[in-house]
């Protein structure tokens, strides 16, 4: 018998110790969902966005907790202090990069409305200064609140929103049918939970205005509008606004105006295409474009941004900086073509695993949806 | 006599001659012909008076696009309108687009007819 002794101590001591380490961790209390950690190494910057100073990088697996996050929610401040209140990190990390709890609610993180999206004074070039100068989600300006109203007054729908532009527009998995699906996972970003319900059903009719070569001039040209739902003589824009009275316009041209035209004629074409939305009590979201800087039309690419910020300042309007949220993505968040918008694989929206700061697509449509957000309270839609 | 038979031949020579330009059919196509081609020069001279400020546009609405052709024309005039059949095809990277002819609207300038838009 004592020569089993020990081995029945072993038996015991096996047995007993999954009991004793579920103790421990029942006396140990859990971390809020604000506590993080990187899954890779790191860069931590000094605001949020990759134009900021690089600071000491973040290990993988070193708890930090979340202090607040930026507007769009993609860039989170992360702290972790020592006893002596010196910090061993305190920087901006986009999203992608952090295991973040799944019980991680944006609405309970305070967001800073301040800092800026870009530093400029660490841009070398000054032609590509003024596009970090722009925020990538503008405050909504009271001219957009007469705006809607004027809208309201000619019948348009609150809760409808439409888009117009070239091929990135007409891809179905941007601002498509998927906003309108069940199957969405917002992740963190529970806070537009309310906006995606809203808005999302208008977004499965197709827009006649968004459609493969479509230009600024095309979009005037009732040549290029489709028979099947337009009435003759009228334009793609003009059949698109009449058929769904939006109050809301998504507006993404570039792309393939730069090949065609100069910077100037690409002003004027924009400034026609806002009136013509602004006279209709619709409400123009413009967006800059991303772009390779290693791309043939690089420095026209970065005019043409440089004029949609310009055309959005000289009426009031919001423009997405979708050129400056998309640096830090691979690829510039762009397909091997680099133009097009790289899709994550998923057909539906998907922002529990950080794909926003992977693919373009789910960008754009995380800033799309962040700005339907900020219009929707600012002029008191539904 | 032989005076009388270049005269009379003149007269035949310049009737065909101005048959083209007497045909709101043949206008329009030519019209469409030099829209696709985004000839603003060749396109000028068939618009009518109320479309001369959208000449710019009209020229170049086609060119994003490459292989613009336009496949089976066939118009046939009806008072001021033209009606065609056919199709404007063009191909965007990969991929093939149509743009299905219509009826368009004609007008009589200086005796000359003009392309005036769609119909309706």
């Amino acid at each position: 018998m004592r020569y089993f002794a020990p081995a029945i101590r072993l038996i015991v001591i096996l047995l007993c110790f999954p009991l004793l380490t579920t103790q421990i961790k029942a006396q140990a209390p859990t971390p809020p969902p604000t506590i993080t950690s990187a899954h890779t190494d790191t860069v931590v910057y000094a605001g949020p966005g990759d134009s900021f100073h690089q600071l000491s990088p973040l290990s993988a697996g070193l708890q930090v907790e979340i202090i607040e996050r930026n507007r769009v929610g993609n860039w989170l401040h992360i702290q972790r202090l020592r006893e002596d209140g010196s910090a061993i990190v305190d920087g901006w990390v986009m999203t992608g990069y952090l295991n973040l709890d799944p019980n991680l609610s944006f609405s309970d993180v305070p967001v800073n409305t301040t800092i800026a999206d870009g530093d400029p004074a660490n841009i070398p070039f000054l032609s590509v200064q003024p596009l970090y100068s722009a925020p990538v989600i503008p405050t909504v300006s009271p001219a957009m609140v007469d705006v809607y109203q004027l809208g309201q007054s000619l019948g348009n729908h609150a809760d409808v929103v439409t888009k117009v532009g070239d091929s990135m527009s007409a891809d179905v998995l941007y601002l498509g049918p998927l906003f309108a699906q069940d199957n969405y996972e917002l992740g963190p970003y529970d806070d537009l939970e309310e906006t995606l319900k809203f808005f999302g059903p208008s977004l499965l009719t197709i827009s006649v205005a968004a459609r493969i070569g479509m230009t600024t001039y095309v979009v005037f040209d009732p040549t290029w509008a489709d028979k099947a739902f337009c009435l003759p003589r009228e334009s793609p824009l003009d059949c698109e606004y009449r058929r769904k009275q939006p109050s809301i316009a998504f507006i993404l041209f570039g792309p393939n105006d730069v090949r065609h035209m100069t910077a100037d004629e690409f002003g004027v074409q924009m400034r026609m295409i806002v009136e013509a939305t602004l006279e209709k009590g619709i409400i123009p979201v413009l967006n800059t474009f991303s772009t390779d800087p290693n791309a043939d039309l690089w420095w026209q690419s970065v005019d043409f941004n440089n004029m949609l910020i310009q055309v959005g300042a000289e009426y009031q309007i919001p423009v997405i900086n979708l050129f400056v949220a998309s640096r830090p993505l691979p690829a510039y968040g762009l397909e091997a073509d680099a133009i097009h918008m790289k899709h994550s694989g998923w057909t539906n929206l998907k922002y529990d695993s950080g794909h926003e700061s992977w693919y373009g697509t789910s960008l754009l449509n995380l800033l799309s949806l962040r700005m339907m957000d900020e219009i929707r309270r600012t002029v008191g839609m539904g | 006599m032989l005076k009388w038979i270049l005269i009379g031949l003149i007269l035949v020579v310049s009737a065909c001659a101005s048959s083209d330009g007497g045909d709101p059919a043949k206008t329009v196509e030519q019209y469409l012909q030099a829209k696709v081609e985004a000839d603003a020069d060749a396109m000028r001279p068939l618009l009518c008076a109320a479309m001369e400020a959208d000449l710019n546009l009209e020229a170049r609405t086609f060119e994003s696009v490459s292989g613009v052709e336009i496949k089976d024309m066939a118009c046939k005039s009806d008072g001021n309108t033209v009606t065609c059949t056919g199709e404007i095809v063009a191909t965007y990277g990969t991929e093939n687009t149509s743009f299905p002819l219509t009826a368009y609207s004609v007008a009589q300038e200086d005796g000359e007819w003009k392309y005036c838009g769609e119909a309706g």
